[in-house]
C-alpha cells in the first residue's frame, strides 16, 4: 500500500479537529465569563447555560467554543448554510452539464459524484443541519428553558455532524444518497467510488448526531420548559420539533444499522447477499428511514409557518388544536408510507396497495395544515414583508409538490413516472419552496438578531425571493412535464427529444443560483453597515399560543 | 457582531462551495493504475468461484493466467458453492496504486455470473484472489506487454480439446472484431 492522498486528508482533518478542541476549551471559559458577567458566572453550568441560551445572540465564531443551546444553534446555522452552497453549486453544475443531450463538460462519473454530493449534503447537511440549528436557536426562548444541561453532548454531536459532512465531501462517492447495496460496496471508480465507504461513515456520524440531538430536544421540551408553558399552549414550532424528534428516534437507528451492515459487507459480504438477505432488504431498511427524513425536513418548516404566519397577519393561528393534531398525525402517518419508494421493486401487490393507501391518507394532515394557514390569512390582515412572501410561496409550492406526490402515490401512475424527473420535480417543489424557503424566511426574521442590530437590504431580499421563486417554478415545472413525458432522472445524458425540458430546467437552476448568490451578497452588504436597530426579533420576543 | 464576521462567513462559504466543486470534478483518482488502460481487443476469462480454489473442479485449480497488457480482460466469475466470494486483484510490483485494481463481490447463489472488466497498462505479475478465502482461492496473473509475442507463445495454456471445441478457444492471437463467445477462455 502506497501513500494515499485521500487518507492523508481524512486523517489530518480529524487530527486538526482534535487539536482545535483542546486549544479552544481554554478560550471558552473566558468568553463565557465575559458574556455572563460577574454575578452569573458563579452559577452551576446548566443554569448559566440557560441564561446564555435565552440572550439575544448574534452570529459569531465564538459560538464554536461554547456549549449553550443558542451557540450550538449558531454553529449549525453557519455550517448548514455553507453545506447548502456546496451542494447547490454541485446541483447547478449538473444542470449546466445537461444543457446538451450528450454528456458535455462532466463525464458520467463526475456527474454521479455531483449527484451524490448534492443529494446527500442537501438532505443531511442542509435540511437536517438547518433544522437542528433553528431548533437549538429558537427552542430555548420559545419554551423559556429553565435549565440547559447536556451542552457537552450537544457540542460533541455538532462536531460529529461536521466531521460526517466532511467525510461525505471527501469520499466523492457515486452511490447516490440512498447507497443501494451492490453499488455502494464496489470500491472502484465505475462502482460506488473508491472511497465510497467514507460517505457511509459520514452519514452514520450525522445520523447519530441527529438522533442524540432529537433526544435532547424532547428532554428540553418535556422536562426543562418553564412551568408557565403547559402542553396546551406549547408553541406550534415546539410541537413540530416534538413530532420530528419522535420520527427521527423511531426510524433513523434502522438506517444506522443498515449502514453498519454495508460497512461490514465490505469486509465479509454476508448481510445483503442474495443467499442471506437480499439487496431489497437493504432498500427496505433504508427507506424505513429514507421516507421519514423528508418529513423531518418538512414538519419543522410547517412549525415555522405556524409560528410566523400569526405574527404577519396580526391574528392568532386559526385553529391551534387542528395544528397540533396535524403535526402529530404527520408524525404517526409519515412513518407508514415508506414502501411507496419500492412500488417497482417487488414488494407484492398487497403491500403496494397498503402503502399507496397510507400515502393517500398522509395527505389529510398536510391539507389540514394548509387550510389552517389559508384560514389564518383569510381572517387576518396580511402584512407583506419578505418573510411573508416566502411563507406564501412555501404554501403554494407545498400544494403543487404535495399534489404531484399524491399522484405519484398511485401504483399505476407510479409505474409510469418511477425514476423520471416528475419525482425530482415533486420533491424539489417541497424541499426548495417549503423547507429552504422557510429556512430563509426564518433567517430574514432573525436577521437583526443574528447580525447584532442590522437590517437586511429589502430590495435585494425581494430580488432573492423572486429569483428563487421563479427559478423553482421554471426548473421543477419543466421537470414535472418532462417527467410525465418519460425523461429519466439520475443520468448524465438524455435523449434529444427532452432537450427543451432540460435546457429550461438549466435556466431555472441558474436563476435559483443567482438568487441565493444575491442572498449572500445582501448578507455581506447589510452585515457590514453600522448598527441601526435593536437586536430583537418577532420570532423570539412574544410567545403566542 | 464584528464587522469582519459577515466577510469571513461570505469568504468561507464561497471557498467551501468552489473548493468542493473543484474537488468533486477532479476525479483522476490518484494514480494511473486506478484508471483503465486503453485497449484494442477484448479477452474473456472464465473463473469458477469455489471455496477450495478457483476452478477447483477443473484440471488446473487456481490457474496462472497469461494475458497481455492493453487488452480488455472480461472476467466472467461464476458462483459454484453458495458461499460469499470476491474477485480481487492486487496492484503489481511496478505500480503504486493504493487500491485494488479489481474488487467485486460474487453473490452467494450457485450459478450467479458476475462480469468485471479491466485493462492493464503495465506488464508484471499480479495476484488474483478472494478476500473471504485468501488461503485457498489465490492465483497468479502474468501480464506480458502487447508487443512481445515470443514469451506469450511459450506459455500457451494447456486446454483439453473438448473444452476448446465448446468455447471456441483460439490460441493467444485475438482479432479485435471477434465475437465475445468465440473469444472466451476457460483455464
Amino acid at each position: 500500500m502506497g501513500f494515499s492522498f485521500e487518507l492523508a486528508v481524512f486523517g489530518s482533518t480529524i487530527a486538526i479537529l482534535i487539536i482545535m478542541g483542546f486549544l479552544l476549551y481554554y478560550f471558552a471559559v473566558d468568553y463565557r465569563r465575559n458574556l455572563l458577567g460577574n454575578g452569573n458566572s458563579e452559577l452551576p453550568k446548566k443554569e448559566s447555560n440557560a441564561i446564555l441560551s435565552k440572550m439575544s445572540r448574534e452570529l459569531s465564531f465564538t459560538a464554536f467554543i461554547m456549549d449553550d443551546s443558542k451557540s450550538i444553534g449558531i454553529r449549525y446555522i453557519i455550517t448548514s448554510l455553507a453545506l447548502f452552497f456546496i451542494a447547490g453549486l454541485a446541483g447547478i453544475g449538473m444542470r449546466l452539464s445537461l444543457w446538451f443531450p450528450n454528456p458535455s463538460f462532466l463525464t458520467p462519473v463526475q456527474y454521479n459524484i455531483l449527484l451524490t454530493a448534492h443529494g446527500t449534503l442537501m438532505l443531511y447537511g442542509w435540511a437536517v443541519g438547518g433544522i437542528l440549528g433553528l431548533s437549538y436557536y429558537l427552542l430555548p426562548t420559545s419554551i423559556r428553558l429553565r435549565k440547559d444541561s447536556l451542552g457537552v453532548v450537544s457540542s460533541i454531536m455538532y462536531w460529529m455532524f461536521l466531521v460526517g459532512s466532511l467525510f461525505i465531501i471527501f469520499s466523492r462517492s457515486t452511490a447516490t444518497w440512498y447507497f443501494y447495496y451492490p453499488l455502494v460496496d464496489q470500491l472502484t471508480a465505475s462502482g460506488g467510488g473508491t472511497l465510497s465507504f467514507g460517505s457511509l461513515i459520514g452519514v452514520m456520524l450525522i445520523l447519530v448526531a441527529t438522533v442524540v440531538s432529537s433526544i435532547i430536544f424532547l428532554k428540553m421540551i418535556f422536562l426543562d420548559r418553564d412551568e408557565s408553558i403547559r402542553l396546551s399552549n406549547l408553541p406550534l414550532f415546539a410541537w413540530s420539533i416534538v413530532s420530528t424528534a419522535f420520527l427521527i428516534i423511531a426510524s433513523a437507528p434502522v438506517s444506522i444499522i443498515a449502514d453498519g451492515f454495508l460497512i461490514y459487507d465490505l469486509i465479509n459480504p454476508i448481510f445483503f447477499q442474495a443467499a442471506n438477505g437480499t439487496a431489497l432488504a437493504y432498500a427496505i431498511l433504508f427507506w424505513f428511514w429514507g421516507h421519514p427524513i423528508v418529513y423531518v425536513a418538512v414538519i419543522p418548516a410547517f412549525g415555522l409557518i405556524y409560528e410566523l404566519l400569526p405574527r404577519f397577519t396580526g391574528t392568532k393561528i386559526y385553529s391551534y388544536k387542528a395544528g397540533v393534531l396535524s403535526l402529530l398525525l404527520l408524525m404517526v402517518l409519515s412513518g407508514t408510507v415508506w414502501g411507496h419508494h419500492l412500488f417497482n421493486s417487488g414488494l407484492g401487490t398487497v403491500w403496494d396497495l397498503i402503502f399507496s393507501t397510507t400515502s393517500f391518507i398522509v395527505a389529510v394532515p398536510s391539507a389540514m395544515s394548509v387550510f389552517n394557514w389559508i384560514a389564518t390569512m383569510w381572517v387576518g390582515r396580511i402584512r407583506i414583508t419578505v418573510p411573508t412572501l416566502f411563507i406564501i410561496n412555501a404554501i403554494i409550492d407545498f400544494i403543487i409538490g404535495g399534489v404531484s406526490g399524491v399522484m405519484a402515490a398511485d401504483v399505476g401512475v407510479n409505474q409510469l413516472i418511477h425514476g423520471t424527473y416528475a419525482i425530482t420535480a415533486h420533491f424539489h417543489f417541497i424541499l426548495l419552496g417549503l423547507t429552504t424557503g422557510m429556512a430563509f424566511a426564518a433567517i430574514y426574521v432573525l436577521f437583526p438578531t443574528l447580525t447584532g442590530g442590522r437590517n437586511y437590504n429589502i430590495p435585494m431580499a425581494k430580488v432573492h425571493f423572486y429569483l428563487t421563486s421563479i427559478g423553482t417554478w421554471v426548473m421543477s415545472g419543466f421537470w414535472l412535464v418532462g417527467g410525465f413525458a418519460g425523461m429519466p432522472r439520475r443520468v448524465a445524458g438524455y435523449f434529444g427529444i427532452f432537450q427543451t425540458y432540460q435546457d429550461a430546467a438549466a435556466i431555472g437552476g441558474v436563476i435559483l443560483g443567482l438568487g441565493y448568490l444575491i442572498f449572500l451578497i445582501n448578507f455581506l452588504y447589510s452585515g457590514s453597515r453600522p448598527v441601526e436597530t435593536g437586536t430583537g426579533n418577532i420570532l423570539e420576543e412574544e410567545v403566542s399560543a | 457582531m464584528r464587522k469582519t464576521t459577515p466577510l469571513a462567513i461570505f469568504v468561507i462559504v464561497l471557498l467551501a462551495a468552489g473548493g468542493s466543486f473543484v474537488w468533486f470534478v477532479e476525479q483522476s483518482g490518484g494514480s494511473s493504475a486506478t484508471t483503465i488502460a486503453p485497449y484494442n481487443s477484448t479477452q474473456v476469462i472464465v473463473l469458477y468461484a469455489n471455496y477450495q480454489g478457483w476452478n477447483y473442479n477443473s484440471s488446473i485449480p487456481n490457474p496462472t493466467l497469461y494475458e497481455k497488457t492493453h487488452v480488455l480482460l472480461e472476467f466472467k466469475v461464476i458462483e459454484q458453492d453458495n458461499l460469499p466470494h470476491t474477485l480481487t486483484i492486487n496492484p503489481g510490483s511496478n505500480e503504486s496504486a493504493s487500491n485494488y485494481i479489481v474488487s467485486v463481490n460474487i453473490p452467494a447463489v450457485t450459478g450467479t455470473i458476475v462480469w468485471v472488466n479491466w485493462s492493464f497498462a503495465n506488464p508484471g505479475i499480479y495476484t488474483y484472489w478472494c478476500e473471504v478465502h485468501p488461503e485457498t482461492m489465490v492465483g497468479k496473473l502474468v501480464l506480458n506487454s502487447t508487443t512481445s509475442n515470443t514469451t506469450n507463445a511459450s506459455v500457451a495454456s494447456p486446454l483439453p480439446p473438448e473444452i476448446a471445441d465448446i468455447v471456441g478457444y483460439s490460441s493467444s492471437i485475438h482479432s479485435p472484431y471477434a465475437l465475445r463467445d468465440a473469444n472466451e477462455e476457460v483455464w
